[in-house]
């Protein structure tokens, strides 16, 4: 693997500093961004902790620490913190960690900054699973509430499979992928309509309710199945850091440095397929931790994907924790619903960012 | 109110006794000190915590007020504000001006806008949730949420237009508030007076309905109803209604080239006291007779509707939409059916068993205009 790695360092020659040796500029440059995600991981265990201690019953913190150290014998507030907020809180860090990477690792594979699982159907496709659930699950053995994540998680991968399957054709390039992705978009969108005109009124609702993203339906069994798909594929990916990294040269110079493109890009497609499923299917629908979180990302510690894809699992959980806060303290008393608080408080956010990374260049 | 309990005859009828049958059965006399258990509208058995003291409801609060009278307030500390303050404002000013004390409850969200909070509602400890079928299908996540702490949840449906949940929902909130026998007679007088109608429209013809929300005005189709809500009430009224063939069950515009190809021999438009709907039919407590007939002209002058048989023979109604879903929903019923045979409903007065209704079991003052006709017949 010694080529890609030449590779991979001579993309960060921009980091070299004047006067020291290229590979001590690239350790510094290594050790800031390194510091960057640390510090981002700072700002998002504070995040994690005003999560627990807000909501709208408004406790004093000294009960929330009081249940959370496991002094208070109080059932109501042990079960605020310990059923309620603390798998919301966990929940927004997972899912925001598993959408941030997917994203990262789509747009990494298809070398296009619009790709993420929103814009490639893949959310989409999980959205059709439930529903189809919710219109004729009744008939299915399991409960309602196991049923629909499965299904969703499953039509998560046949959506993935249906983009993965165009890249199998001959000659498929990272453009067609992108295109099969949009039209995988509409052919779920579309599936989704005829689904819910075909809906009673009833199904109609609790189709829009899954669609609509939410934290609430949180549980601790349901973090720690997001948190241990997002364990098991993070080392898988980090495994492949260097090829994905040498991907951003494009397919055929990638290939010449021994990768083997095609291979990778479907390994990493199945990967997005999990991960997107797992997190898609307890939360619904939210769209825009995927696509902004790695440009975050990418902005502050660059295209290496050994700290792409961390730090986009790192921004994906802040915007998310960050927003799961601000949904709670915009009208307090009650709960915003996250999906229009992540877009309204990202996306001048990431305007700031945009403006201010441009004005340094 | 009148009587003339008529014969009791048809398949249908027999077919929905036979359902009320085990919810009626299932309901032991209450008795307030003791924890009971009651079914409720979805056939869950629930059991009551006694006394009950702190109850959150987010639906048919004017129900629960008709059942268990103002007092049964004072045992409520949260409600689903919106629902009431929101969606029907003119009823809310005139229930809080009546219960000072509904300014006071906590507001824990409503289901349509998925601002209901599971969290908010459990810092209010209550021993009683009340929900609507509804809501208790499409939160199933957050009710689980709810009841993992212990905290019962009663499901009340008057929303189905079905007597059998209709009278299981009575009869339960009738349990809540500790009025069983308030709750027994507004029962009985649903399924008397829905039995009633029954008798009176059998063998009968069935002419021809087309009814609509009228929220936006004249100038959109609105919502139209497939055996759900109106559409059920179209048919206990004895009528047919023209967008079964059109509409898929539950609610969505018919094509206007369809309603008059349906030929109606009778029109309903729905009104209310809808905020920020300039075009809006107006209809409820806060409208006098001008003014419900004023927004419910331009409906005349939609393009060909002069030629439909209901426009012609004068057959323009307005009802007040939250008649539906509700438990004097019998009256709404009662109105259509008069229309369509009035010589099998000339004892009967609507507009006057909706004010005896205020009088005996609500505590705010009958007025406004509910359910009218365009014009006065003959003028």
């Amino acid at each position: 693997m010694d080529g890609p790695i030449a590779v991979a360092r001579r993309l960060n020659q921009k980091r070299v500093t004047k006067d020291g040796s290229a590979v001590d500029g690239w350790r510094a440059a290594n050790a800031r961004r390194i510091v960057t995600i640390i510090l981002a991981g700072c700002g998002l265990a504070a995040c994690l902790a005003l999560d627990v201690a807000t909501g709208p019953a408004m406790l004093p913190i000294g009960a929330v620490i009081s249940a959370l150290t496991g002094s208070s014998s109080d059932p109501m507030l042990n079960a605020i913190v310990w059923s309620l907020r603390l798998p919301i809180a966990l929940m927004a860090i997972a899912v925001g960690a598993s959408l941030g990477i997917s994203g990262a690792v789509m747009q990494t594979i298809l070398n296009n900054p619009l790709a993420s699982s929103y814009t490639l159907g893949i959310s989409a496709g999980a959205g059709f699973g439930a529903a189809l659930v919710i219109l004729f699950g009744a008939a299915l053995p399991l409960p309602e509430i196991w049923s629909i994540p499965i299904a969703a998680f499953a039509f998560a991968g046949v959506a993935c499979a249906l983009v993965a399957g165009v890249g199998r054709m001959r000659g498929a390039t990272p453009e067609l992928l992108v295109l099969a992705g949009i039209a995988c978009l509409f052919l779920f969108q579309a599936l989704l309509s005829l689904l819910q005109f075909l809906a009673s009124p009833e199904a109609l609702q609790q189709i829009v309710f899954w669609l609509f993203g939410s934290l609430l339906r949180a549980s601790l069994g349901k973090v720690a199945i997001v948190s241990l798909v997002l364990a098991i594929v993070l080392p898988m990916l980090l495994a492949d850091a260097w090829r994905l990294t040498a991907l951003q040269l494009g397919d055929e110079r990638a290939g010449a440095l021994g990768v083997r493109v095609r291979s990778l890009r479907l390994r990493a497609f199945v990967v997005v397929s999990l991960l997107t499923g797992a997190a898609v299917a307890f939360v619904g629908t939210i769209g825009f931790i995927g696509l902004v979180a790695p440009h975050i990302a990418r902005m502050l510690v660059g295209e290496d994907q050994r700290h792409l894809l961390p730090a986009s699992a790192v921004f994906g959980a802040l915007l998310l924790s960050a927003a799961s806060v601000a949904s709670k303290l915009i009208i307090p008393g009650t709960v915003f619903p996250i999906g229009i608080v992540t877009a309204l408080i990202g996306v001048p956010f990431f305007g700031w960012l945009v403006f201010a990374t441009g004005r340094r260049r | 109110m009148s009587s003339l309990p008529g014969r009791h005859r048809g398949a249908a009828l027999t077919r929905r006794h036979a359902l009320a049958l085990p919810f009626l059965a299932a309901l032991p006399r209450a008795a307030r000190a003791a924890p009971q258990s009651i079914t409720d509208a979805v056939g869950r058995v629930v059991t009551l915590k006694a006394p009950l003291e702190r109850i959150v409801t987010i639906f048919s609060y004017e129900e629960l007020t008709a059942i268990g009278g103002p007092a049964v307030w004072d045992r409520v500390v949260g409600i689903g504000r919106k629902q009431w303050a929101g969606y029907r404002a003119a009823n809310w000013a005139r229930y809080r001006a009546a219960i000072p004390r509904l300014d006071e409850l906590a507001d824990v969200g409503i289901a349509d806008d998925k601002s209901f909070s599971v969290e908010r509602t459990l810092s209010l400890r209550p021993d009683l949730l009340i929900v609507h079928e509804f809501a208790f299908r499409s939160m199933a996540p957050l009710m689980e949420q709810i009841q993992a702490v212990g905290v019962p949840i009663l499901v009340i449906d008057y929303n189905a237009q079905d007597p059998a949940k209709t009278v299981a929902s009575t009869l339960a909130l009738g349990a809540v508030a500790g009025m069983p026998d308030r709750a027994r007679a507004l029962a009985d007088l649903y399924q008397d007076r829905m039995r009633d109608i029954a008798a009176r429209v059998t063998g009968k013809p069935a002419p021809c309905v087309y009814i609509e929300i009228g929220s936006a005005g004249a100038g959109t189709f609105g919502n139209t109803y497939n055996n759900v809500m109106w559409g059920r009430m179209i048919e206990a009224a004895g009528g047919t209604n023209i967008a079964k063939d059109n509409i898929p069950i539950g609610w969505a515009p018919m094509a206007p080239e369809a309603v008059l190809a349906g030929a109606p021999d009778f029109v309903f438009i729905l009104g209310s006291s809808w905020t920020n709907m300039p075009n809006a039919v107006r209809a409820g407590y806060d409208y006098d007779l001008e003014t419900a007939r004023r927004s419910l002209a331009p409906y005349a002058e939609r393009p060909g509707w002069s030629a439909l048989p209901a426009i012609r023979a004068g057959e323009l109604h307005v009802i007040e939409t939250g008649l539906a879903r509700s438990l004097p929903d019998w009256i709404a019923t009662q109105y259509i059916a008069k229309q369509l045979n009035p010589g099998a409903f000339a004892d009967v007065d609507p507009v006057e068993s909706l004010r005896k209704y205020h009088e005996t079991f609500l505590p705010i003052r009958f007025e406004g205009t509910w359910m009218a006709r365009l014009r006065s017949p003959g003028a």
